[in-house]
C-alpha cells in the first residue's frame, strides 16, 4: 500500500458539545456587549471569537497532511479481538495531539505524534467468522486542542486478515510418527539454530560463522560453530477426526497447530485436497493456521 | 458515539500547571470585579481557591449535595438582599462569583472546569462593562491571556504542556486573532439604541447644576475631573472668546439663581458675523441633559437628532447625558439681533425679587440716573465694579441671603459666580434684562491629542444682557475685577489655591500627563467611542450606506476569507530535516549493500522491521541483519556509545557479504 497523505477537504470538523456551549456563551457576550453599547466587551467577545476560530483551524491541521506510511493487519482467531497496527508520519513541525483511532465497536486508541516523529499505532478490531475479513473504515479523529471542536476523516485500507478457526475440542494430539528421533543430543526448543562453542573472530573467517545474535547481545565479534537441527513429528490429519462436524474438525486442528507449537515438535497438517509438509516454527504455524482458516473458501 | 461520550465525561486528572492557571484566572476575573460585587465575594473566592489549590492532583472530597444545595440558595438570597435585584452589572458578577465559586469546590469532571472558565470569561466582560479606562486595559489583556493558557491546559488533558508552553501557545493564538477580532470590531453593526432598559448608574457626577450659589462655582473649580474635550476642524478661536456655554440661569431669589424651566418659544434669529469655528466635543457624563457648545452655536449636533434648542440659546439633549457622548458643532463667536425681544422673556429678565438686596437696588437707580441709555448704563455698573476694590479669590467669605449687598458693600471678595450674580441684579434693578450664563472658560491645548482640555476647574459664570439693536450681548464682569481671568489660568491667579500643584509644574511631569491624556483621549473617541454613529461614519467613508447592509457582510466575510487564508498559510505543513552523524553513515552503507539483495528500506520501516524483511527474502541472512540491525538500535537509542563501538559497527557492517542470489534457489 503506497502511503497516504490525508486531504484537508476528506476531513470534517464540526463543534463539540463545549464547542455549542461555548458558541451560546459567545453569542450573549455579543448581546451584551451591543446592548451596553461597550466597545471593550465587544472586542473581548471579538477576540475569543478569534481564538475559537484559530482553534478550529488547528483542529482540522491535527490531521490535514498527516501521511499514513502503511498499514498491517495480525491475523487472528475467530469471535476473538485482532489488532491493527498503522503507521503514521507526522511531516510537519507542530505537535499532533489529541489524535483518536477507532476501528467500529472497539474502544479507540489515543496518541498523538510529535514533530517529524512516525509512531506505529496499534488499534484492535473484532474479528468475525473464520475466513478472509475485510477491514472496514476506520475513524481517526482529533478533538485538540481545545476541545471545542472534533475532526475527523475515515481511513478506508485495503487491508484484509485471514480468521482461523477458534480453537477448541478436547482430543489428544495424534502420535508421533515418521523418522523421528535422529539421536541429537541437545533438546529442540525454539526451532532456530543455535551455536554450540564460540571463539573470537579471526580475519578470512566466513561471515555467515559469525555469532550474530551474541553480538546482536552487545558481545564483540565471535565465530560460532553449529549443530545439525532434529526434531520429532506428528501427522495432524483432517481424515482422522470423523463423527465431528467441519468446523468443530477444524477447530480441532487449530488446537493442534498451536499444541505442537507449544510442545516445538515438528508437525505435518493433512487437509482433503492440500497437505503441508513437515515442519516447525512461526512459518509453519502460520502456513497449517492459513490453510484452516481458508478450507473450502 | 460511545468513545466521544467518554472523553467528554472523562474525569479530568488534570496536571498542576494546569489547574494553577485555571484557578489563578478565576481569581483575577473575581479581582477584577472586587469593587462592585457584594463585600463577601472575594473572601468566598479566595476560600475556595485555596481550598481546590490543596488537593492539585486528586479529587477532593466533595461536600455532599443538600449541603452544595443550600449553600446556593443562601447566597442567591444574600445577593438579593444586598442589592434588592438580580439584575444589572453589580448584582450579577456577585451572583455569577457566588455559583462559579461553588463549582469550583465540585470540579471533577473537563465539563465543570469548562463551567468555572465560562464563568471566569463572563465576569471578565462584566468587568469590561464596568470600566473601559485605557489604564485597565493591560489587566483586562493579562487575565484573557490567563484564561486563554487554561483553555489550552484543559483542551490538552492529562498531557499538557508545561505553563510556559501553554502561555505561548495561546498567546500565539491571541496575536492571531487579533486582526480578526479588529475586523469584527470595525464591522459588525453595532445598534443605536439598546435590546434592554439599562439600569442608570446611581454614581454622582461633579458639574454645573441646575442652580448657582455664591460659593458652589468655586467650589467646583477644585475638582480636577475632566469636563469636555473639542477637537477644532480648522484654527482655535482666540482665547478671549473660549467662552463654552452651559446651563442659563434666570430666577433669583436674591441669594440663588435657578435655571428657568418653562418653555418661552423660539430665541430670537441669530445674524452671524465674522470668523465660524468647526468643531467635535466630547461630553463627559453629567447630572443634567445641557449639551456644552462655544458661545453661540448655530444649527444642532450631528450625532443627536432629536436634541433641541431653547429660548435661550442652550442645546438640550433628550436624556441625561450619562455616557460620553460626542457631537459636532459649528459656532459664530460674533452675532447680532434686530428682532425685539419677547415680551415674556422681557419679564423673565427683569423680575426681582422684592425687598431683597435694597442697598444694591439704591445704587442701581443711582447709577440708571446718571447714565444716558442701556449701554453707557453697563459700562457704568462695570466702571463701578472696577473701582471698588474688589478682589478675586476662590475662597470668599461666607454671604448672608441678601448676598449681593453683603459682596457690594461690606466683603469685596468674591469669584466669577459672586461678581456674575451681582452684575445681573444691578442690571436688572436698572431696566436691563439680564441673566446668569454659567460654562467653562479657556482649556488647555493637548498638543499630542490636539485638542482643547477643559476641567472643572475652568468653570465660570459670566452675564448676559439685553440691548436693543444688538441682541443678547455677553458680558464678564469677573474680566473687569481681574482682568488676567480670560488669557491665563485660574492657577497663577490664585496663590492660595497653588500650593501643592507647583511641585507637578516640572516640565517633563506637564509633558507626560499631556501624552497620557492624549492617549486617552485617542482610547475614548477612537475605541471606547466607536458607536453605532462612528461606524456609519466609517461606513460611509466605504462609500456604504446604511441600508446596504449585503455589502457590509460581502466585505466582513471577504475579510475573514482572507484572514483565514492568512491562517491555513501560517499552519501549512513543514518538513523537517534529518539528523546526520557516523552511526547513520555506517547504517546507509549497509542499505546500499542491501540494495542488490532486496528492496531499498521504506520510509514506514524502521530498522528491524527493514532487516526483518531482508531476512525473509534471504533467510540465510536473516541472523546476521537482526543481529546488526539490533546492535544499531543499541548503538543509537542505547545509553553512551563509545568511538570503538562505532568503529567496531562499521566493522561488521563491512563484513557482511551479500552474494548473488544462487540460481538454484
Amino acid at each position: 500500500m503506497p502511503p497516504v497523505t490525508l486531504q484537508a477537504r476528506r476531513i470534517y470538523i464540526l463543534p463539540t458539545a463545549s464547542g455549542v456551549s461555548a458558541a451560546a456563551l459567545l453569542f450573549l457576550m455579543l448581546l451584551a456587549g451591543m446592548n451596553y453599547a461597550n466597545s471593550l466587551a465587544l472586542m473581548l467577545c471579538f477576540m475569543l471569537c478569534g481564538v475559537t476560530l484559530v482553534s478550529m483551524h488547528e483542529c482540522h491541521g491535527m490531521l490535514s497532511g498527516l501521511k499514513l506510511l502503511r498499514a498491517e493487519v495480525d491475523n487472528t482467531f475467530a469471535g476473538r479481538l485482532g489488532e491493527l497496527q498503522l503507521y503514521f508520519d507526522n511531516a510537519q513541525t507542530r505537535v499532533r495531539a489529541g489524535l483518536l483511532l477507532r476501528s467500529p465497536g472497539c474502544a479507540p486508541s489515543r496518541f498523538r505524534l510529535p514533530p517529524g516523529g512516525t509512531q506505529m499505532v496499534r488499534v484492535t478490531f473484532q474479528a468475525g467468522a473464520r475466513g478472509r475479513q475485510r477491514i472496514e473504515r476506520l475513524e481517526l479523529s482529533s478533538s485538540a486542542p481545545l476541545g471545542l471542536f472534533r475532526a475527523w476523516t475515515w481511513l478506508h485500507l485495503p487491508l484484509e486478515a485471514i480468521v482461523y478457526p477458534a480453537p477448541g475440542g478436547a482430543r489428544p494430539l495424534p502420535a508421533r510418527g515418521g523418522d523421528a528421533l535422529r539421536g541429537a543430543w541437545r533438546s529442540r526448543v525454539s526451532g532456530e539454530e543455535e551455536w554450540a562453542w564460540l571463539r573470537p573472530l579471526q580475519d578470512g573467517d566466513p561471515p555467515r560463522s559469525v555469532a550474530w545474535k551474541s553480538y546482536a547481545r552487545g558481545a564483540p565479534l565471535l565465530v560460532a560453530h553449529y549443530d545439525a537441527p532434529a526434531g520429532v513429528r506428528r501427522v495432524l490429519d483432517f481424515a482422522r477426526l470423523q463423527g465431528l462436524p467441519l468446523e468443530q474438525r477444524l477447530s480441532q486442528l487449530t488446537q493442534w497447530v498451536l499444541d505442537c507449537e507449544r510442545l516445538g515438535e515438528t508437525y505435518s497438517l493433512q487437509l482433503p485436497q492440500q497437505s503441508l509438509q513437515p515442519g516447525h516454527g512461526i512459518a509453519q504455524q502460520r502456513a497449517c493456521l492459513e490453510a484452516l482458516g481458508l478450507y473450502g473458501q | 458515539m460511545k468513545a466521544r461520550a467518554i472523553i467528554a465525561d472523562e474525569p479530568a486528572v488534570l496536571p498542576p500547571q494546569t489547574v494553577w492557571l485555571l484557578l489563578g484566572g478565576f481569581l483575577g476575573a473575581v479581582l477584577l470585579n472586587a469593587h462592585h460585587t457584594a463585600l463577601w465575594c472575594l473572601p468566598l473566592a479566595l476560600g475556595a481557591v485555596a481550598w481546590r489549590a490543596r488537593s492539585l492532583r486528586v479529587t477532593p472530597r466533595l461536600p455532599a449535595r443538600y449541603l452544595r444545595t443550600g449553600v446556593a440558595g443562601l447566597l442567591t438570597l444574600a445577593v438579593l438582599v444586598g442589592f434588592h435585584t438580580l439584575n444589572g452589572i453589580e448584582a450579577g458578577s456577585s451572583l455569577l462569583v457566588a455559583m462559579a465559586t461553588l463549582k469550583l469546590t465540585e470540579t471533577v469532571h473537563r465539563r465543570d472546569w469548562l463551567i468555572v472558565l465560562g464563568a471566569a470569561l463572563f465576569l471578565l466582560l462584566a468587568a469590561c462593562l464596568d470600566g473601559q479606562a485605557l489604564w485597565l486595559l493591560p489587566l483586562y489583556a493579562a487575565e484573557l491571556w490567563i484564561l486563554c493558557s487554561a483553555l489550552y491546559g484543559l483542551g490538552a488533558g492529562a498531557d499538557a504542556p508545561p505553563a510556559r508552553a501553554l502561555l505561548r501557545r495561546s498567546a500565539l493564538s491571541l496575536a492571531v486573532a487579533l486582526p480578526f477580532a479588529l475586523l469584527l470590531f470595525l464591522f459588525v453593526p453595532r445598534l443605536p439604541g439598546s435590546f434592554w432598559a439599562l439600569p442608570q448608574p446611581n454614581q454622582a457626577f461633579t458639574g454645573l447644576g441646575d442652580e448657582m450659589s455664591p460659593g458652589s462655582i468655586s467650589q467646583l473649580t477644585q475638582s480636577g475631573d475632566p469636563a469636555l474635550r473639542v477637537r477644532f476642524d480648522g484654527a482655535l478661536p482666540p482665547a478671549a472668546e473660549r467662552y463654552w456655554r452651559g446651563p442659563v440661569l434666570h430666577d433669583f431669589d436674591g441669594y440663588t439663581w435657578r435655571r428657568h424651566r418653562a418653555d418661552l418659544g423660539r430665541a430670537p434669529p441669530l445674524q452671524y458675523q465674522g470668523p465660524a469655528y468647526s468643531y467635535e466635543i466630547t461630553l463627559e457624563p453629567n447630572q443634567h441633559n445641557i449639551l456644552i457648545a462655544l458661545e453661540l452655536p448655530q444649527g444642532l449636533p450631528d450625532t443627536l437628532p432629536n436634541a433641541y434648542p431653547t429660548f435661550d440659546y442652550q442645546l438640550i439633549a433628550p436624556a441625561p447625558v450619562s455616557r460620553i457622548t460626542s457631537y459636532r458643532l459649528q459656532s459664530y463667536p460674533q452675532h447680532r439681533t434686530d428682532t425685539p425681544l419677547s415680551a415674556a422673556v422681557r419679564r423673565l429678565d427683569l423680575q426681582l425679587p422684592s425687598g431683597r438686596n435694597p442697598r444694591s437696588v439704591e445704587l442701581a437707580h443711582s447709577l440708571r440716573s446718571a447714565a444716558d441709555g442701556d449701554g453707557p448704563y453697563v459700562d457704568a455698573v462695570l466702571d463701578y465694579l472696577r473701582r471698588g476694590g474688589f478682589t478675586y479669590t476662590l475662597e470668599p467669605p461666607l454671604l448672608n441671603l441678601d448676598s449681593v449687598d453683603d459682596l457690594l458693600f461690606r466683603t469685596h471678595e468674591g469669584f466669577c459666580g459672586h461678581y456674575a450674580s451681582a452684575f445681573v441684579m444691578l442690571m436688572r434693578a436698572g431696566g436691563v434684562p439680564a441673566r446668569v450664563v454659567t460654562g467653562y472658560l479657556g482649556g488647555i491645548w493637548n498638543r499630542y491629542g490636539e485638542y482643547l482640555y477643559i476641567t472643572q476647574s475652568d468653570a465660570h459664570a459670566w452675564a448676559e444682557v439685553w440691548l436693543d439693536g444688538q441682541g443678547w450681548v455677553r458680558v464678564d464682569p469677573t474680566a473687569v475685577v481681574a482682568p488676567g481671568r480670560l488669557t491665563e489660568e485660574l492657577d497663577d491667579l490664585l496663590p492660595a489655591a497653588a500650593g501643592g500643584r507647583r511641585l507637578l509644574d516640572s516640565p517633563w511631569i506637564v509633558d507626560a500627563v499631556q501624552a497620557w491624556q492624549g492617549l486617552n483621549a485617542w482610547w475614548q473617541d477612537e475605541f471606547v467611542g466607536f458607536d453605532f454613529a462612528k461606524q456609519l461614519g466609517l461606513l460611509g467613508r466605504f462609500g456604504v450606506r446604511n441600508h446596504e447592509l449585503q455589502a457590509l457582510a460581502l466585505l466582513l466575510a471577504a475579510g475573514a476569507g482572507i484572514w483565514l487564508a492568512l491562517i491555513a498559510w501560517g499552519l501549512r505543513p513543514r518538513a523537517q530535516r534529518s539528523a546526520d552523524d557516523g552511526l547513520s553513515r555506517s547504517w546507509r552503507a549497509l542499505e546500499r549493500k542491501l540494495r542488490r539483495v532486496a528492496a531499498p528500506r521504506a520510509a514506514y520501516e524502521c530498522p528491524t522491521a527493514y532487516a526483518e524483511r531482508v531476512g525473509r527474502a534471504r533467510p540465510e541472512l536473516s541472523a546476521t541483519l537482526a543481529a546488526l540491525a539490533r546492535r544499531y538500535a543499541r548503538l543509537r537509542y542505547g545509553p553512551s556509545v563509545s568511538r570503538a563501538q562505532l568503529e567496531q559497527f562499521r566493522r561488521a557492517v563491512r563484513l557482511l557479504r551479500t552474494p548473488p542470489r544462487h540460481p538454484a534457489r
